[in-house]
């Protein structure tokens, strides 16, 4: 079995990826196609070798065809990129041009009997499956996302291949963030609050904790009860404060996605199965309106330093 | 610009039930609408829009074809024999061989899935076209494919060359559910059934080894009194650094 390594990547958020790459025995080649300091780090994390293209103002998805060229040349057993656009799309086209299968959400990369085992997150994380390839395969990375340790820093060879006519036309700056990036502790609401009006109640909560307030996907998109700015999941703020407290949110992947970077994840649910209490590290059985009350006025009877963020 | 929307190629996860043991019961879950299946269809619509094209609709496996068609898509093709695959190569092999059989294609649009995310850059590797997926929208201005993003705090619009695969990625759950007149004027149109041989293709997966669930430790959950609930919460919270 090939494990000689390619392991793609664009923009921040690789050592997770990084990690279950260097597990395998083979030749581990980092390919970034970045600014010259994303390189120089990830040399740093210590691969065998560092190839680097410059893309200055164009976007690394440009590069796809060449660098399937390159990877057919030198043959690489497995192929990795992180689930950012740019190193996926990377990925589809050496995938592509090399015949690889494609396996998403890969927590972990073994060789077993000569056979590479790819262990992959299904059903939004819920079960690992484990499965047997062989020939070269490609994977995305699904499990968190790690600090990159530090190896014996790698060569950075520059590398100088065509690029498809890509060409970013327009860049403008988003609208002022909401707050809740920055936040140290966020208090969300979803459906189980009943009305409008029992926002109020959540607030309260938050103000006495210091907290943001944020929401779930269809309190801001469908009820329009707190800004879309707001809301927090996939499609909206992926956050990453030390604690994110979760009232009446059943807790569906797409709303965890927003939360992967919180330290702290508590929930507040009468739904004892409810889905949120299989990823969260603390939780409360009961109805939210009896609960938030009870814990505004705990939280209001701590001494008050120790609010203090 | 001919334009091929890709739409219901998955299953959804939340039809799926995970066993105690860690195994996946999909419960005869068929091939589902994605929710970015209707950002895709709205894209593929600008993009025909801008450029005097049409939208050809694009399915795979045992879900209901008419979804596109009741949502303004006047042609239709299904590849109704597809399994669902762990393999993402494998069905954006199928796709692929879709795409080549009808003929001259300009962009095909495709929902960005998180579950999946592997398939639209297969399908692009496959294809051997460009690709930007992450979208939010794109659209076609003077008859070049133009595609909307966000990246690092910014908004950006990107060129790109065709033929080329976009993938567009929900911001928000748009789908709108058609009317009766839809659902009948659906029913007319032309939904052309292609199968794995036509298209010389035979996907399969690799072997699994079966399934565990993940080593994670459970929430630690109070129940009962409220206060009593409130109170144990909150020194956990203190003893946890942050309170």
């Amino acid at each position: 079995m090939n494990t000689d390594c390619w392991l793609l990547v664009t923009a921040d958020g690789w050592g997770g990826a990084f990690r279950i790459a260097r597990a395998l025995p083979g030749r581990l080649t980092a390919v970034v196609i970045g600014p010259r300091l994303l390189a120089e780090q990830v040399a740093a994390a210590g691969p065998d070798e560092v190839r680097w293209t410059d893309p200055g103002p164009v976007p690394a998805e440009a590069w796809g065809a060449a660098l399937a060229g390159a990877a057919a040349d030198a043959q690489p057993g497995v192929v990795l990129s992180t689930t950012d656009p740019a190193a996926r799309v990377l990925l589809g086209a050496v995938a592509g041009r090399m015949h690889a299968r494609l396996v998403p959400a890969a927590v972990a990369l073994a060789v077993e009997d000569d056979r590479l085992l790819v262990r992959r997150a299904a059903v939004g994380g819920e079960t690992i499956e484990t499965l047997r390839c062989t020939g070269p395969v490609a994977v995305t990375y699904g499990g968190d996302d790690v600090a990159a340790a530090s190896g014996a820093a790698a060569p950075v060879t520059p590398v100088e291949l065509a690029a498809a006519p890509l060409a970013v036309i327009a860049s403008e700056p988003l609208a002022v963030a909401s707050g809740l990036e920055d936040a140290d502790r966020v208090v969300s609401f979803g459906r189980g609050v009943r009305a409008r009006d029992d926002v109020s109640l959540v607030q309260g909560l938050a103000a006495a904790l210091g907290a943001e307030l944020a929401c779930s996907m269809p309190i801001a998109d469908d009820l329009g009860w707190l800004d879309k700015s707001r809301y927090v999941g996939r499609s909206g703020n992926q956050i990453s404060p030390a604690l994110y407290l979760a009232v009446g949110i059943g807790g569906a992947p797409q709303h965890m996605e927003g939360v992967r970077g919180a330290r702290v994840v508590a929930a507040v649910n009468n739904d004892p199965e409810a889905r949120i209490f299989r990823t969260a590290d603390y939780g409360i059985v009961g109805d939210l309106y009896d609960v938030v009350p009870e814990l505004t006025k705990a939280v209001r009877n701590l001494p008050s330093k120790e609010l203090e963020q | 610009m001919r334009v091929v929307v890709v739409y219901k190629w998955a299953r959804n996860p939340t039809d799926a039930l995970v066993r105690s043991d860690g195994s996946i019961d999909w419960r005869n879950a068929r091939m589902t609408a994605g929710e970015d299946d209707p950002a895709a269809l709205a894209a593929a619509f600008a993009i025909a829009a801008g450029s005097d094209g049409e939208v050809l609709g694009l399915t795979i496996g045992d879900g209901d074809a008419s979804w596109a068609l009741a949502r303004g898509v006047e042609r239709a093709w299904s590849v109704a024999d597809a399994p669902s695959l762990v393999d993402n190569a494998a069905t954006a092999a199928i796709l692929a061989a879709a795409v080549r059989h009808l003929g001259e294609v300009d962009v095909v649009v495709i929902g960005d899935s998180r579950q999946d995310a592997g398939v639209p850059v297969a399908l692009a590797g496959e294809l051997g076209w460009p690709a930007l997926v992450g979208l939010t929208s794109a659209t076609t201005v003077d008859g070049r494919l133009q595609a909307a993003r966000k990246v690092g705090g910014a908004a950006q619009t990107v060129l790109l060359p065709t033929p080329a695969v976009v993938g567009i990625a929900a911001e928000a759950d748009v789908d709108r559910a058609p009317g009766m007149k839809e659902l009948l004027a659906a029913r007319k149109r032309p939904l052309t059934r292609l199968s794995l041989a036509e298209l010389g293709v035979a996907p399969d997966d690799p072997e699994s080894l079966g399934c565990a669930k993940p080593d994670s430790t459970p929430a630690r959950v109070f129940a009962g009194e409220p206060a009593e609930t409130a109170a144990q919460l909150v020194a956990a919270l203190r003893s946890e650094g942050v309170l």
